[in-house]
């Protein structure tokens, strides 16, 4: 085995694009493995120590422009892809529940959305894994799964996750502290250091500054590095070397003001819902399907605001320490999975954006809300949202510094989405009356980005195999969430995860029966 | 509004009695005098270098707890101004509380200009020791534009033989050779920047040569019937400019309870500094509206936020966002990019109403309803935004306005925000240990309203 730097002649085993929740876990498996790898990353490297507290100031975000089209545009920027040595995990929330079993079986069970081609038991060994090696803080019984436990205590719940155990409580509704992927006690992480405990400071999504949070600079890519991979930041991905029979021989990157090139004998392509569809969309390959950047699915994640008689300020604690799985199938709701109930709490250019677009504000209203910003608190939802044949990425006609087109995102509610959205601002506002909240509204939003490279069982209607090797390109291989085949209600990162130490071993397990 | 109060520094040779004059114009306000190492009171501690002149003022006002000060710096003691300065705008823990700087005939950053002849001919005069009468006489004099009337002048004099001799030759060999401006960099505290009408080396070409680069907000002035020694020379014109100074920067000015906790080792230097950035003014945008356009912007302030009292300071924070910001990461699939967008909704604001600025507060804040019900608008030609476009468009303008405002400092002291001030640059982070309702740490600030 080589070691790193690997030099651009050198055919490297694997050339892996981005360094997120999809790329860095199957780096430091493959690394792990023996073999030779090269993670590219669009943007630079941070330590945890130059992450900045402040909502303008952190810059941590893919800022580059994407389009927003259909009749529920969703936001994209702080809220959702990261740029930077760790992708998204720099400045995701960490709040981590498990993928629902029912969820992997929708089409199955409600004849709606899509079937994943995985037994849940095997992804939630995965799942396991990547909560023992990365430190996941938890209760000690978690209601809706009497075998689950977390390696340490939760955090402490903050006055938004107390207002919604009263609300809860007095609703007959269950509700726990949230399983959060951060460390609620020092640790020490194999291959970078000490995580010191979380400081319940707040600021999970302007990047954590003392390592408490789960992400992949600070866990699966020190691993990686540790055994021989390379992480090459500020490695902007334009194109690929093929070969006659169309396999990739190379990945071109711009890197220091110049083009370089890796030769390499496969690619996992993890840059994420928007990027990888997009990326693969520009240079035209890996469609045969036709269904690169369809099946676009972004949670529906509405949120209902109130204000308290007691001083809230929510900025402080861990944002989502209290959760529900009591509504992942609601009765008599009209929508096809369900949902998970979460606190909030937001910082104030947060809340502010999304009080003047998702919840149409302005004037004194909306003034005299923000300047009760320590009054203020609210809940929000995840909810699995469904393909249409409407809701995809497309590419727009202008282009980026790069030469590559712009993605064009357009995304509109459904029935399913519409009923998953009218049910949970019921139960939420119940909910926050009976915690005694006043002056109620609720937000309009959806997050994250999931399902433009579908997972499947055929190359007619998939981008990709059960493994997550495209149909099209023998070797190149797709992990993040854009391979969804449904969204779940679970946020994706413990998925992606997950998926992402699968991905590995299948690619691992096919070079092994090959080699034999 | 807080009142900032006023630092003096002395040039060489002097001590804070050369600030008398100019204090007793400015006794409204709150002001100390120092003297540096090695002059006045503390000629018996010798020499001490640029390095630690600055560190001596820094002290100075973490020891005084200064939350909003103006240091005023003469000749030798506005290099020393400008160094702190460009700590304070840098980040540096305790100096939160810098709001702007007064340089007076002020000594810059790079090597001091000055006639080789004469810094011999001065460091002759401590040859022997102590600097004898003549020498002081002729160092006074060579520095006024007229003689100084008594009983300054036996002042200025005894003052300059009370310097220690390695103070006097410490700045004249190596403090005043020095070169800072790397170290310095730009520095974005607002600055007066005063120069004496008849001096030599430090007069007004040579404070635009060598100071003014150092601040983008900047003015200069010049003050008659005076050379070098400026605060002796025309004390009352001084204390007028100096008065219009702490006017000028009195509303960047933060509560003091907030900057006690800005300035702590709570936050981290790059937060610090990206919130203080936010307190500067906003620099023209050179690539930005017209005159009407910003006219328009600052009625739209008006309406999203009532309550906002510097319309057009916001308007300008949201001009320079949309102009040359980076952006948010996406936009409105229907809208064109964003400073576009921007030019042309106010162009189909103004053109739908008849002339925006220009109606009653009721018939502006009815159009905007309309726009946001998607009842305003014009064709969608290359100039204007159709109704459909309008009302995202108008979506983006609450955003971007209401984001510009939540992120200043001062609205965040207005509400009581404090969670900039945790995860500080120590080896231990802090965060809070209490989260529940109502429970709130003793260092945490109590509520204040902004005035």
């Amino acid at each position: 085995m080589s070691r790193a730097p690997y030099s651009h002649q050198e055919m490297v085993d694997a050339v892996v694009i981005g360094t997120g929740a999809g790329g860095a876990p199957l780096t430091a498996r493959l690394a792990k493995a023996g073999l030779s790898v090269v993670a590219l990353e669009a943007g630079r490297s941070f330590a945890p120590n130059d992450h900045v507290a402040d909502e303008l100031a952190a810059d941590i975000y893919w800022m580059e422009e994407r389009l927003s089209g259909g009749a529920d545009p969703t936001a994209f920027g702080s809220n959702n892809s990261g740029m930077g040595v760790g992708g998204s995990t720099l400045h995701w929330g960490a709040f981590c529940p498990r993928p629902d079993a029912r969820d992997l079986q929708l089409k199955s069970l409600t004849g709606q959305g899509a079937d994943w081609p995985i037994p849940h038991a095997e992804l939630i060994a995965y799942v396991e894994e990547v909560e023992a090696f990365t430190g996941v803080s938890g209760p000690a019984d978690y209601p809706w799964d009497a075998r689950r436990r977390y390696a340490y205590p939760p955090v402490p719940r903050n006055a938004s996750a107390d207002a919604m155990a009263r609300g809860c409580e007095a609703m007959g509704i269950t509700a726990t502290d949230a399983p959060a992927a951060l460390v609620s006690r020092d640790r020490d992480q194999p291959y970078w250091g000490q995580r010191q405990a979380c400081v319940n400071c707040g600021t999970c999504h302007q990047g954590c500054r003392n390592a408490a949070k789960t992400s992949m600079d600070t866990s699966y890519l020190p691993f990686a590095v540790a055994h021989g991979a390379e992480v090459r930041s500020q490695a902007r991905v334009l194109s690929f070397d093929l070969d006659h029979e169309g396999q990739i021989t190379g990945v071109v990157y711009h890197q220091g003001g110049e083009e370089r090139r890796q030769r390499c004998r496969a690619v996992f392509l993890c840059a994420g819902g928007v990027e990888s569809p997009r990326l693969l969309l520009n240079l035209g390959l890996a469609n045969s399907s036709g269904q690169v950047g369809r099946n676009f699915m972004a949670h529906v994640a509405t949120q209902v605001w109130g204000r308290f008689d007691d001083e809230m300020r929510m900025n402080r604690g861990y944002p989502s320490s209290l959760i529900t799985e009591d509504m992942m199938r609601p009765a008599e709701a009209g929508c096809a999975g369900g949902y998970l109930i979460q606190s909030l709490g937001v910082l104030p250019v947060n809340l502010a954006t999304q009080l003047a677009r998702g919840a149409g504000m302005w004037g004194t209203r909306l003034q005299s809300l923000l300047r009760q910003y320590n009054h203020m608190a609210g809940i929000g939802i995840n909810g699995e949202c469904l393909p249409h044949p409407d809701n995809r990425l497309t590419l727009s006609d202008e282009t980026d510094a790069f030469g590559h087109r712009k993605a064009r995102i357009d995304f509109s509610y459904h029935d399913n989405e519409r009923a998953i959205d009218r049910h949970s601002r019921q139960v939420m506002t119940a909910i926050w009356e009976a915690a005694g909240a006043k002056d109620i509204f609720a937000i309009d939003r959806s997050a994250h980005t999931i399902g433009t490279c579908r997972m499947g069982g055929n190359g007619d209607e998939a981008v990709v195999d059960a493994d997550g090797r495209s149909f099209d390109i023998a070797n190149l291989w797709i992990c993040d969430n854009s391979i969804f085949p449904s969204a779940l209600a679970a946020n994706p990162a413990l998925t992606i995860m997950a998926l992402s130490l699968r991905t590995a071993d299948r690619f691992l397990a096919l070079s092994k029966a090959r080699a034999a | 509004m807080t009142q900032p109060s006023l630092v003096f520094l002395h040039a060489l040779g002097a001590s804070h009695r050369e600030w008398d004059g100019v204090r007793a114009d400015l006794s409204d306000i709150d002001g100390i005098a120092l003297d540096l190492p090695g002059f006045g009171e503390r000629k018996g501690e010798g020499y001490a270098d640029v390095a630690a002149m600055a560190d001596d003022l820094a002290g100075e006002i973490r020891r005084r707890r200064l939350t909003a000060c103006i240091l005023v710096g003469h000749s030798m003691g506005g290099k020393i101004a400008t160094i702190v300065a460009a700590r304070a705008a840098a980040g540096e823990v305790g100096l939160a509380g810098v709001v702007g700087v007064v340089l007076v005939a002020a000594s810059p950053p790079c090597p001091e200009p000055m006639d080789e002849d004469r810094r011999e001919q001065m460091i002759g005069w401590v040859a022997d020791g102590a600097i004898g009468r003549a020498d002081a006489e002729t160092f006074v004099d060579a520095n006024t534009a007229t003689p100084l009337p008594e009983p300054l002048r036996e002042k200025a004099i005894a003052d300059v033989r009370r310097s220690s001799r390695e103070a006097w030759l410490g700045w004249l060999e190596r403090g005043s050779l020095e070169d800072w401006r790397a170290r310095v960099g730009r520095v974005s505290i607002p600055a007066l920047i005063v120069a004496g009408a008849e001096d030599g080396d430090l007069g007004e070409a040579a404070q635009r040569a060598h100071n003014l680069p150092h601040y983008p907000h900047a003015e200069v002035r010049s003050v008659e019937g005076a050379a070098h020694l400026i605060p002796y020379e025309q004390p009352q014109a001084l204390a007028r400019l100096i008065r219009a100074h702490v006017a000028a920067v009195a509303s960047s000015a933060l509560p003091a309870a907030f900057v006690a906790i800005l300035g702590s080792d709570r936050v981290s230097r790059r937060t610090r500094t990206a919130m203080l950035e936010r307190t500067r003014p906003v620099a023209d945008a050179p690539a930005g509206w017209t005159a009407a356009e910003r006219a328009i912007a600052a009625q739209l302030v008006a309406h999203i936020l009532p309550e906002v009292e510097d319309m057009d300071g916001l308007a300008a924070r949201v001009e320079r966002a949309v102009n040359q910001g980076q952006g948010d990461g996406w936009r409105f699939a229907e809208l064109p990019a964003d400073a576009e967008a921007w030019t042309r909704g106010l162009a189909t604001l103004d053109a739908v109403s008849g002339g925006f600025v220009a109606l009653d507060h009721d018939a502006q804040a009815n159009w905007l309803e309309r726009i946001a019900e998607g009842q305003g608008g014009a064709t969608d030609d290359e100039r204007h935004l159709s109704p459909a476009q309008m009302v995202l468009w108008f979506q983006d303008v609450r955003a971007e306005i209401v984001r510009q405002w939540v992120a200043l400092p001062a609205t965040m002291a207005a509400i009581g925000y404090d969670g900039f001030a945790v995860g500080g640059d120590g080896p231990r982070k802090q965060g809070y240990s209490r989260t529940a309702a109502t429970d709130v740490e003793t260092w945490q600030q109590v509520r204040e309203t902004m005035a």
